[in-house]
């Protein structure tokens, strides 16, 4: 598999403690950049970049493709609100995506919206793409990262 | 005075990189003919550029160029192509045959609760990684031939970062 891919995951909200977020992102170069600002409490903020083989590229690309998120549309999602938003940008060859939507509690939630199908995948997209990333940054920096 | 000068250039092609990044991203934008989704109209949407961060990661070791980056602790084997029916069991004992598994991680997924397809194995040695890439990759697992190969490398040549060499002097 080659190509362009570029992928960029972000969720976060600003109140009481700030803006916190987390955020990261898979540049065309192989560099992962891992963002994570949380102030409650012990206010850590982690700032990690490294960057990843192409196989693991290849690999990310296959779980997108495989979920097919870039056949949906997040017209019907719930927009982003005062709980919080989340944004999916993903750049596959000549096909771009940008959605947003808010904070999804449960699968719930996902079930009882207007797009469940797209929502779905959406859902379980965000879940294998942080466990992927949480495995690369975990093991690299010897971190445990925040979800 | 001499070492400020090349402090400032050095953080200069430090930023230019970064720039370079940006632009390489936003190109690759560009190009894409089929956009979709509402994020690119939402002008409350987040913004990288906004807020200059700087990123921390694993010092490079000196011989630059090309090839696999050590991590904190040890070195780190990507293994693809996995039969989402294989099991920890399979894994580890074909990689404990080469050297003593520091990690392993088996993600699922998290929809049919199978195997993902991918797995990430660390080794202590660089030696040891080494051994068990060549001697693992196309290799079988269930019938099924896995890939093994690096999962980090070093990253285009770059000089380290300004500020942890100013604390030198």
């Amino acid at each position: 598999m080659s190509g362009e891919f570029y992928l960029r995951y972000y969720i976060g909200h600003k109140g009481k403690f700030g803006h916190e977020f987390l955020e990261f992102e898979f540049r065309p170069d192989g560099k992962l950049r891992y963002a994570n600002n949380s102030n409650y409490k012990n206010d850590t903020m982690i700032r990690k970049e490294v960057y990843v083989h192409q196989p693991v590229i290849d690999e990310l690309k296959r779980i997108v493709s495989d979920s097919e998120i870039m056949h949906e549309d997040d017209a019907l999602w719930p927009p982003p609100d005062r709980v919080g938003r989340q944004e999916l940008e993903i750049v596959i060859d000549d096909e771009h995506i940008s959605f947003t939507t808010s904070k999804t509690g449960s699968l719930l939630d996902v079930n009882t919206s207007k797009d469940p199908e797209g929502l779905r995948t959406f859902y379980y997209l965000v879940q294998d793409l942080k466990c992927f990333v949480f495995s690369l940054i975990s093991l690299h920096f010897k971190i445990k990262p925040i979800s | 005075m001499g070492h400020i000068l090349r402090h400032e250039s050095l953080l200069k092609k430090i930023i230019e990189g970064d720039v370079e990044g940006h632009i390489g991203v936003s190109k690759l934008k560009e190009k894409a003919r089929r956009k979709k989704g509402r994020g690119f109209d939402d002008k409350s949407k987040r913004n990288i550029k906004d807020e200059p961060m700087e990123y921390e990661s694993v010092d490079q070791t000196e011989d630059d160029g090309p090839g696999p980056q050590r991590s904190v602790e040890g070195w780190i084997l990507f293994i693809s192509s996995l039969h989402e029916e294989a099991q920890e069991d399979d894994l580890h004992d074909k990689f404990a045959e080469f050297g003593k598994i520091k990690n392993l991680h088996l993600n699922l997924d998290r929809r049919t609760g199978f195997l993902k397809g991918y797995a990430l194995v660390e080794y202590e040695s660089y030696k040891e990684a080494s051994r068990a890439r060549e001697g693992l990759n196309n290799s079988d697992i269930l019938g099924q031939q896995i890939s093994v190969d690096w999962c980090f490398v070093k990253g285009p040549k770059r000089i380290k970062k300004p500020r942890r060499r100013m604390k030198q002097y």
